[in-house]
């Protein structure tokens, strides 16, 4: 510890080069974490935060809500396979929309879902951030962040129809690609969609949310609907967001980004505490040749190393946090704790990792090395 | 009890091309306790081979080295990197500071390597400092320091442990003829308040004077 302490005290600016470094790196590492997060859920929280728990698609929508079409025989079909408990239909599209506080209209998504007694039916967002579920027609709950920011209170009025709809509720997490997301009840949006073709008729439901039947399991309810018809494709909650065309693909960009910084990290503390290292070789070996341990001195050296990265996290974390707390266009960024731990514990142990071959290099030092050289040096 | 017995002690170093250098040939010495001992000897005669095996940084090819009671003979590195810990002092030729430490952690070091005394090791290096002139000093850089002071904290430094034997490696040779008895006169200082045993190395016949005996060594023999 004196050892280690002491020597980053006399090289402040060089330790504290790595510090910021590592911190910059961290930074950016937790910054398109919060990005890639933000982006996903940006792109398919309706689907992520709505409580129901299976999702059936047409195969032909290709995973894709609006372009899924569920008609009444394969709706009626669905009904009989078994495990099957609740079902709920549900319908998306986009519409113009005017809120009642802004002078600019949004494409403004609307989810329609049967509403049921409390407005809980399937296809509900799973929490409110504020005030209530709808209860009737024209009652709708409202996406937070993106471009325009809802309150309990506010009326849009959707065009083409010309109707007004209430926001009554506000929730999280649940805007569809990345649009302000209406979560309205099944006739409004149907309603809606009417509007813009009067001719068209009632429209098709998207998809069929689904919850299993009692002591069946969402995989097995998935399961067995999927065999029933090829023309099924049933999905989880989880599966419908995550299969949803895009997702992984952004999901695998910023993985490959994030495999390279985890390589990076580790290659600038190795490569730091190898220079180091041999830079100090002399004051190494005349310690050995004094009678210090090998295991005393490669300790020393990860405690530096430990210190280093630390340092860096720390200062990662908070150049992070002010940025976590704000929006990228339409995409609200969090603060991710989980990220931040996850992080915390692969760079150390990676930069742990890194820096053994430092320590290989100072077990190897022999101190018999002391006793040679010229001159009355330092 | 002596300081140092070597009995018979050889030293070969087998080349790259595979040839042998003798360095020690049936080296046997014995330092006793509260002496001061010149090697003398001209470079390449096995000075440093010498002190290397007396101070257990270099094992022996043959020959037992016994240190103050202690049988180091047979010592796997281990042992002899907390026998050096405990029982020696070293000033070395060349490198002997430790470049970012101040002269007084060069001290507190040593007591960090092995079982912490804290206070009493700090009470420690402010006498030896003291002692050596070196008071004023003790937050200096090594880079901060003359050859001189580097010399004397080298010396504080290998007296800071309490050591059964110093071996000093041309302590000298860095210096001018001035500083050079200076230095020895405050080595001899040193060792004879302590009655600390010591070996100093040398190619100047004049250091020798400050040592109760010569030792002279030409191609790994030993005469005394
Ligand atoms: N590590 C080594 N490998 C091979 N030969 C060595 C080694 N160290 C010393 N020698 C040889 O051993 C002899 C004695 O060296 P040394 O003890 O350093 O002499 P001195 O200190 O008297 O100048 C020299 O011939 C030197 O070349
Ligand atoms: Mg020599």
């Amino acid at each position: 510890m004196f050892l280690a302490l002491k020597e980053i005290a006399r090289a402040k600016t060089r330790f504290g080069l790595l510090v910021a470094a590592i911190g910059l790196l961290v930074f950016l590492i937790l910054f398109q974490q919060s990005l890639q997060n933000g982006l996903i859920t940006g792109f398919v929280g309706a689907i992520r935060n709505q409580n129901a728990p299976v999702l059936v698609y047409s195969v032909d929508g290709q995973r894709v809500i609006q372009g899924s079409i569920i008609p009444p025989d394969l709706e009626a079909e669905l009904q009989t396979v078994d495990g099957i408990g609740e079902v709920g239909r549900i319908g998306q599209g986009t519409f113009t929309g005017l809120p009642s506080r802004s002078s600019e209209t949004f494409d403004t998504t609307i989810i329609g879902y049967e509403l049921g007694p409390d407005g809980q039916g399937l296809g509900a967002p799973i929490e409110l951030a504020g005030g209530r579920y709808p209860t009737q027609d024209l009652e709708v709950v409202a996406s937070t962040g993106g471009d325009f920011e809802f309150a309990v209170g506010d009326t849009i009025v959707l065009q083409p129809g010309g109707f007004t709809v209430d926001v009554v509720g506000i929730a999280d997490d649940i805007q569809l690609n990345v649009a302000p997301t209406l979560f309205a009840s099944y006739d409004t949006w149907s309603n809606a969609v009417q509007s813009v073709n009067p001719d068209a008729g009632e429209p098709l439901p998207n998809v069929i949310a689904v919850a299993p039947a009692d002591g069946v399991s969402d995989v097995e309810v998935v399961g067995a609907i999927n065999a029933r018809s090829l023309d099924f494709d049933a999905l989880t909650r989880a599966d419908a967001a995550s299969e949803t065309p895009g997702v992984a693909q952004v999901q695998q960009s910023f993985q490959l980004i994030f495999l390279l910084y985890g390589l990076v990290v580790p290659c600038v503390t190795g490569l730091f505490f190898l220079i180091v290292t041999f830079q100090k070789a002399n004051a190494l070996t005349l310690l050995r040749a004094i009678g210090a341990p090998a295991g005393r001195l490669v300790w020393s050296l990860l405690i530096q190393v430990v210190l280093m990265i630390g340092g860096g996290l720390i200062l990662g974390t908070a150049l992070y946090y002010p940025l976590s707390q704000s929006r990228l266009g339409g995409i609200s960024l969090r603060f991710e704790t989980g990220a931040v731990i996850f992080w915390s514990v692969l760079l150390l142990v990676l930069g742990v990792a890194s820096s053994l071959v430092a320590a290989r290099r100072v077990l190897r030092i022999d101190p018999i090395e002391a006793t040679t050289g010229a001159g009355v040096g330092v | 009890m002596n300081a140092l017995e070597l009995s018979d002690v050889r030293k070969i170093y087998t080349m790259g091309d595979g040839s042998d250098v003798v360095a020690l040939d049936h080296a046997s010495l014995t330092v006793a306790d509260d002496e001061i001992v010149a090697l003398v000897g001209p470079s390449g005669s096995g000075k440093t081979t010498l002190c290397s095996i007396a101070g257990g940084i270099l094992s022996p090819t043959e020959g037992r080295i016994v240190v103050a009671g202690e049988d180091i003979s047979d010592y796997g590195d281990k042992q002899l990197t907390a026998f050096r810990q405990q029982s020696i002092g070293f000033v070395f030729q060349s490198v002997n500071l430790v470049p970012f430490l101040n002269a007084k952690e060069n001290l507190t070091v040593v007591d960090e390597l092995g079982k912490r005394t804290g206070k009493v090791a700090q009470q420690r290096a402010d006498q030896l400092l003291e002692e050596l002139g070196l008071a004023d000093r003790k937050k200096n850089l090594p880079s901060q320091l003359s050859g001189g002071q580097r010399q004397r904290v080298a010396i504080g430094r290998a007296l800071m442990n309490d050591p059964k034997l110093v071996l000093f490696d041309e302590p000298t040779s860095a210096l001018d003829t001035e500083l050079g008895e200076q230095v020895m006169e405050l080595i001899r200082m040193e060792m004879k308040r302590r009655g600390t045993s010591a070996i100093v190395v040398t190619h100047d016949e004049r250091i020798t004077q400050f040592c109760d005996r010569s030792v002279h060594i030409i191609d790994g023999h030993l005469a005394a």
